[in-house]
């Protein structure tokens, strides 16, 4: 408040000037001055003309005078000032004016009027209000003023003459540009609109952020050193000062260098790197495979197969035929969309305009990529072939005749069933035996032609094999009855081959009795018996034809003679040791080969050329050297149990029936597994026979049936057995679970004989 | 002593690990182990026996070659994988200290190609390493095309940023700008999926779809961060492929994009081409040239006729000026075309040369100017017709910028597509020709004489058979001709929907075919004896033997016994009635069909007995295998006769019809 009151008592000095000139415009002024005054300097710049600032101008001036010279006119400073000088102060004036203390002034009327010069009243007077209202009115509202000129009085009853209100056009301009401290509230004491100096701005502004509103408040005054100002006596610590309070710190230097070696690298920078706004780098291309060299792909890579091209089905406009009916499109639709065949449904658009967008488009991409990332995959060779060209070559059948193909000739006569037949070796007659204990012969035409009881009518001994001996010229059959084992001439044919054949059964009589001596004793001089006892049958079986009897221990199953018909086995499968026995014909000589056999042998049958020797037991083959006497061969066909066997009469090949109901084939060169193994009969098979000339081979089976089969065998090593299976003969009835019992070939011709449970005998041609 | 080998040291329980293994191994999260899935071209494997190399009893394992695994351990991209995840690990640590300031920091660093649409990364060497040599890459073209032009037509969401479908539109205009110059579009074809492609491009046949330009139905479950790591790595793929083949005719890749005119719909017209041979340009000035010259056989007919009027003109040095120009093309064309050797003396062997005709396949639509309706579809439009040798695409202003023309009435276009229905013949064709001046439009189902009206499918079926179809087949209205697929490989014995029905049918199918036919003739001779005045049941007889024929093959046989005794029947009849029996010797054609059809009969119950016995041979392991052959060729044939009986059906109702 200090430099507000002298200038007030300048700014009478000025008033009394410009009053001078013009009372009223004065007055104006003065009442101006007086309230802009007591608000701050600053807001003089509202008020209109260059008054305000010749004011300013003038109040510089004063400031300065005012430090000149002082002590002269001290007059107004209350505040700064002592009481003491003060006083002296109005004093000094009050000696100086020697003149009256009031002027004459011509008052409205024209009378004279004596105006006195204002009281100054000093600190110590009364009126210690100089600082209240200028306006006297008192506590009335100013709106009492509205229809005067004036709005109240001073101290003095001067009129205030109302400020300025100023145009509609200034109250837009003060509304356009706020002035600075402007407030927007009117001063209720002057009227006038009431701004703030930025000094009381920021005072308010310390108020509302409740800091000290006073600058001269110092909140944080400087530390004064209080310990190190003062030197002690007496130190704290006798200890030297350290070295490194003298020396520059290595510590620091060092993070120095950092700091400058990262200013260098540019890692500090002196101002924020502008950031990479969204910089749209184009990407950076070249020629990838400039020096491309190709690879071979590992083993492994497996390509992801390309999605298949679209059929016609697929277009917008297909074919009518490709679309579907109203019940497959209700099928497909009524699927789940897992189990769709087709993803889509076939649909026509007459033009394209009317296709609509696909729905499952970004569901079939989407599936296509986990497939690509997602599927396991795994090289899978696919047969691109024809099926048809899995199919063996086969011959037509009709280039594999000839081959039996219808029964010619049923042989009737036999009482119980048939077991077994065979071809004369010269194919004109049939030899069968059977259940009823008979052996007959017939010729081709179905004539029975000889026929012998070899047991007693009452319990006839069934009639297990027939066989013939190989050679045209003499006419020998070998009957097997239970254990006796028989040799016939039957007497139907010519009298010179019906003698040479009975030479040859009597020639060995002569030996007979010597071997039987001979091996009767062994070593311990236990009398063994042999194998085989040789003998006449009875004078009712000689005086038919049966010349020659040898009876072995156990029923004879098989029989099979050697190519030159000198020997011939038997199988026995119930005798322990003996079941396979070997006889001489021209001896009457029975031998055992075997002491021990690993299963029940079979049957057993000589190699067509070489002095080879096969037994069959139950699973196995066994190929014997009888002359070097050694095992040469194990065959195992993998059947569980052989029915029966027969070899090739080229000698490499050997078929095998089982009762499993399986065929084999064996090629004894290749391996000792089945080349083939042949399935075709539902029940068991009992008989199996190779053709003596032609390619062909049969097998007879519980079923009744006979399976023709064309087998050939070429001298070649590289080429394998061509088998063909030709022909099912059906004819025989199936009794008691028994069907074709037995089948032999016409030595020369494709026909077929075969024995049947049904007590026939079926010729097939 | 051998040592004694311990199970699971070796073999294929060596080669394969599981997919956690894996990721095991490669210190890698599952997501990011797919992505580089994805990007090296890995996939699982399926070992030959599970049971080797599984140590658990889980059925349903993942195995992976562990080559593969190897392989990827290596990989600068697991790195860049392992240096993000522990920037996020950083973001995230700050982020729950609260530490906002360093996670922004932070997260300045990071890549989020998913919002930004571009990676940190490079993919470059992958594709390099994928595919070692640029044919590689040709050949794994297919599913990068599709899965690009589907993303350039996609809308773009939180998953798929906006900058990649740009992207992916860039890539593809520039593919197909470069199918367009090099003239390697094969075929096309129209499918209710969408539109196929196929083009070969050194030697490589490249097959890929476009949808058509719908908004795409996206089904709930697809992951669009899947196809997008795909999307990533083809962009990459794609941008190199064309590189190589702008480079490869001599262009400047990237070509110029003129971001305006993209912005007017111009799609391919937005790139200019420039290289050393200045195509681009050449066109654009041949463009500007036609432009002034409407068609030129036109303008040389009218230059022919002036000079022979007035020698000298300045019209005529025009016409010589056009002549020049055409002969230096043609020489230039020469020059680069294969010489024809003739044999000079007889006796020596003929090699095979590569024939051209004069009527290039890919420059098919050459001499036309072809304006497309509002209502066609442009984009596929302008593509097929450019790349087919149009060099002149007008269509409205309507569906974008770039047109040659967008005046329907310029006298210079020869062809309009149109995909509307009929437009009638406007009434005063006369007023047209003044009009042409002022009115841009035409109104509604008005024709403008002297161009050829077709729909799009004229362009496709002309294209995939590389000659112009005949467009009064293809006009606005008609029922169209079936659009077939040109990719169907023909295979002997296969249906052919191009074929007529009877070089294709086999035998029986024939006959039962001709049997239906001759059985319902039978069947009205019949009736007509039993009730003699009764011609009008004619009709609902067609009708039930319409209704029977699907039941006709299997009651193939009964229907025969059936017939025998109905005949019977009749001539019992006929005899008590004492009339005359006619049907034999009325239907001699029946009786040789008959015959025909037994002896067809016969042969295949032969046939079959013969292929029983030749199966009776085979081992089971073959006989399984043939037997599963057959079961699919059956179904095959199944599916061809099923057709074919369709056809006939279509046919016969069609001959009714007629």
């Amino acid at each position: 408040m200090g430099p507000s009151i002298p200038s007030r008592k300048r700014k009478e000095i000025v008033e009394e000037v410009v009053e001078s000139d013009d009372e009223f415009g004065g007055a104006e002024l003065e009442g101006i001055l007086s309230q802009s005054e007591d608000e701050s300097g600053v807001e003089e710049s509202d008020s209109e003309g260059e008054e305000p600032e010749l004011d300013e101008d003038e109040d510089e001036d004063e400031d300065e005078d005012e430090d000149e010279d002082e002590d002269v006119r001290s007059d107004g400073e209350e505040d700064g000032k002592p009481n003491g000088e003060r006083k002296n102060g109005a004093n000094d004036e009050e000696v100086d004016d020697d003149k009256p203390n009031y002027r004459i002034v011509k008052d409205a009327n024209g009378g004279e009027r004596y105006e006195y010069e204002e009281i100054d009243p000093v600190y110590d007077s009364d009126d210690t209000d100089a600082q209240g209202p200028v306006n006297t009115i008192g506590n009335i509202p100013l709106s009492f003023y509205d229809s005067y000129p004036h709005i109240g009085y001073d101290i003095n009853g001067k009129k205030i003459m109302r400020p300025a209100t100023g145009e509609a056009l200034d109250a837009l301009l003060d509304s356009i540009e706020l002035p600075k401290g402007w407030t927007g509230l009117t001063d209720p004491e002057t009227g006038k609109p009431l701004n703030l100096s930025q000094e009381e701005l920021e005072l308010l502004k310390k108020l509302q952020m409740n800091e000290v509103p006073s600058d001269d408040y110092d909140p944080y005054p400087d530390l004064i050193p209080y310990f190190t100002s003062i030197e002690e006596k007496m130190p704290l610590s006798a200890a030297p000062e350290p070295k490194r309070r003298f020396v520059p710190s290595k510590h620091e230097a060092k993070r120095i260098a950092k700091l400058v070696r990262a200013i260098k690298d540019g890692k500090i920078l002196p101002y924020r790197p502008p950031q990479p706004e969204e910089t749209e780098e184009e990407e950076k291309y070249y020629d990838i495979w400039a020096n491309e060299e190709p690879q071979d792909r590992h083993i492994m890579n497996i390509p992801a197969p390309k999605l298949a091209p679209p059929g016609y089905d697929l277009s917008y406009n297909p074919p009518p035929e490709y679309l579907p009916t109203a019940e497959e499109k209700d099928a497909w639709e009524k699927l789940d969309p897992e189990e769709r065949e087709k993803e889509y449904l076939p649909s026509q658009f007459d033009a394209l305009r009317k296709v609509p967008a696909y729905g499952e488009f970004v569901k079939e991409r989407f599936e296509r990529c986990l497939d690509l990332y997602l599927a396991p995959r795994v090289r899978k060779n696919r047969l691109n072939i024809d099926p048809n060209s899995l199919l063996p070559k086969l011959p037509r059948p009709e280039e594999l005749r000839p081959f039996p193909t219808v029964c010619q000739t049923i042989f009737r006569g036999h009482t119980s069933r048939v077991r077994t037949v065979a071809f004369s070796p010269d194919g004109e007659w049939i030899a069968s035996g059977s259940d009823d204990g008979t052996v007959r012969v017939w010729a081709l035409n179905g004539h029975q032609e000889w026929s012998a009881q070899l047991s007693s009518a009452d319990e006839p001994e069934p009639v297990n094999m027939v066989r013939w001996r190989p050679s045209k010229d003499t006419f020998i059959l070998a009957a097997a009855a239970g254990e006796d084992l028989f040799f016939i001439a039957p007497p139907i044919v010519s009298d010179a081959t019906e003698q040479a054949s009975r030479d040859i059964l009597d020639a060995g009589f002569g030996y007979a009795t010597n071997g039987a001596s001979s091996a009767a004793t062994t070593a311990d001089g236990v009398k063994k018996e042999p194998p085989a006892k040789w003998s006449r049958p009875s004078s009712s079986l000689v005086a038919k034809g049966v010349l020659l009897k040898a009876t072995v221990r156990s029923t004879i199953k098989t029989i099979n003679w050697h190519r030159r018909g000198d020997f011939l086995c038997t199988v026995s499968p119930t005798g322990q040791r003996s079941s396979v026995v070997i006889h001489t014909l021209s001896k009457h000589l029975s031998q055992v080969p075997f002491r021990k056999l690993p299963g029940l042998a079979q049957t057993a049958q000589f190699h067509p050329t070489r002095p080879y020797f096969f037994v069959a037991t139950q699973r196995m083959i066994r190929c014997y050297d009888l002359q070097r006497q050694e095992l040469l061969k194990v065959i195992q066909p993998g059947a569980r149990w052989i029915s029966s066997m027969d070899v090739h009469p080229g000698g490499d090949n050997l078929i095998v029936g089982s009762y499993d109901r399986r065929l084999l084939w064996h090629d004894l060169d290749l391996s000792n597994r089945p080349y083939k193994t042949m399935r075709f009969h539902p029940e068991a098979i009992r008989a199996v026979k190779f053709h003596r000339g032609l390619p062909l081979f049969a097998d007879a089976s519980d079923d009744g049936s006979l399976q023709i089969f064309h087998g050939k065998v070429v001298s070649d090593l590289m080429e394998n057995a061509t088998i063909v299976p030709v022909k099912m003969l059906r004819g025989h009835k199936v009794e008691k679970k028994l069907g074709v019992m037995d089948v032999d070939w016409h030595p020369k011709h494709p026909w077929i004989v075969s024995a049947g449970a049904d007590m026939t005998l079926r010729l097939w041609a | 002593m051998a040592r004694i080998k311990k199970k699971g040291q070796a073999g294929a329980a060596k080669n394969f690990v599981t997919r956690n293994q894996a990721i095991r191994k490669l210190q890698l999260s599952l997501p990011d182990f797919r992505k580089l899935c994805i990007w090296k071209g890995i996939y699982p494997r399926e070992p030959r026996s599970k049971k080797k190399v599984s140590k658990s009893s889980t059925a349903s394992t993942t195995f992976y070659y562990t080559k593969d695994i190897q392989y990827l351990l290596h990989e600068p991209l697991v790195q860049k994988f392992r240096d993000h995840k522990s920037l996020e690990k950083k973001i995230s640590r700050a982020l729950g200290r609260g530490d906002v300031s360093d996670a922004k920091r932070l997260e300045t660093n990071a890549s989020r190609p998913e919002k930004t649409g571009k990676p940190t990364y490079t993919l470059d060497h992958v594709v390099r390493e994928r595919y070692p040599t640029f044919v590689d890459a040709l050949r794994d073209l297919d599913d990068c095309l599709s899965m690009l032009f589907l993303f350039a037509n996609l809308p773009s969401t939180s998953m798929v940023p906006a900058k990649m479908i740009a992207r992916c539109e860039r890539l593809c205009l520039e593919f197909q700008h470069y199918l367009i110059v090099s003239k390697s579009l094969t075929k096309s074809f129209l499918s209710i999926k969408g539109i196929y492609y196929q083009a070969n491009i050194q030697g490589e046949d490249v097959l890929w779809l476009v949808p058509y330009r719908f908004n795409q139905r996206i089904v709930g479950d697809v992951d669009f961060r899947i196809m997008g790591t795909f999307v990533e790595f083809y962009m990459t793929l794609l941008g190199f492929v064309n590189f190589r083949l702008y480079t490869s005719i001599g262009l400047k890749y990237p070509p110029k994009f003129d971001a305006v005119k993209d912005e007017n719909a111009a799609e391919l017209g937005a790139f200019t081409l420039e290289g050393k041979t200045l195509i681009g340009g050449e066109e654009q000035k041949k463009l500007e040239d036609v432009a002034h010259k409407p068609d030129p056989k036109v303008q040389a007919a009218v230059n022919k006729v002036l000079k022979s009027i007035t020698n000298g003109d300045s019209n005529g040095a025009a016409a010589e000026e056009a002549k020049n120009g055409d002969s230096d093309e043609v020489d230039q064309d020469a020059a680069g075309a294969i010489d024809k050797f003739e044999p000079a003396a007889p006796g020596g062997d003929i090699l095979l040369q590569p024939s051209y005709n004069g009527t290039n396949p890919n420059s098919l639509f050459s001499n036309f100017t072809i304006y497309l309706s509002r209502e066609t579809p442009r984009q596929p439009l302008e593509f097929i017709l450019k790349s087919f040798g149009c060099k002149r695409v007008g269509w409205d202003a309507v569906l974008g910028g770039g047109a040659f023309t967008t005046d329907e009435l310029d006298p210079s276009i020869t062809h309009q597509i149109v995909d509307r229905p009929p437009i009638q013949a406007s009434m005063d064709e006369d007023g047209d020709g003044e009009d042409n001046q002022t009115a841009q439009k035409l109104a509604a189902n008005r024709r403008v004489p002297g161009r050829i009206y077709v729909q799009p499918q004229w362009v496709w079926d002309s294209v995939n058979d590389g000659e112009l179809k005949e467009p009064h087949l293809y006009a606005p209205g008609a029922s169209l001709p079936p659009h077939l697929s040109p990719f169907v490989r023909k295979v002997q014995g296969a249906y052919d929907p191009t074929m007529p029905l009877e070089d294709q049918e086999p035998e029986h199918e024939a006959l039962e075919a001709g049997d239906d036919d001759e059985e319902a003739d039978a069947d009205e001779t019949v009736e007509g004896m039993d009730v003699a005045e009764s011609g009008d049941e004619d009709e609902d007889e067609d009708e039930e033997d319409e209704d029977e024929q699907d039941e006709d093959d299997e009651e193939e046989e009964e229907e025969e016994d059936h017939n025998d005794a109905l005949q019977r029947q009749i001539e019992l009849e006929a005899e008590m009635a004492g009339k005359t029996v006619q049907s034999k010797t009325a239907n001699p054609k029946t009786k040789a069909k008959e015959d025909a059809r037994k002896a067809l009969a016969k042969k295949a119950r032969e046939e079959a007995e013969d292929l029983e016995r030749a199966k009776g041979m085979l081992s089971k392991k073959k006989r399984k295998l043939f037997e599963q052959m057959q079961y699919t060729n059956n179904k095959k044939s199944a599916e061809d006769a099923k057709l074919r009986s369709k056809r006939r059906k279509v046919e016969k109702e069609k001959a009714a019809k007629a």
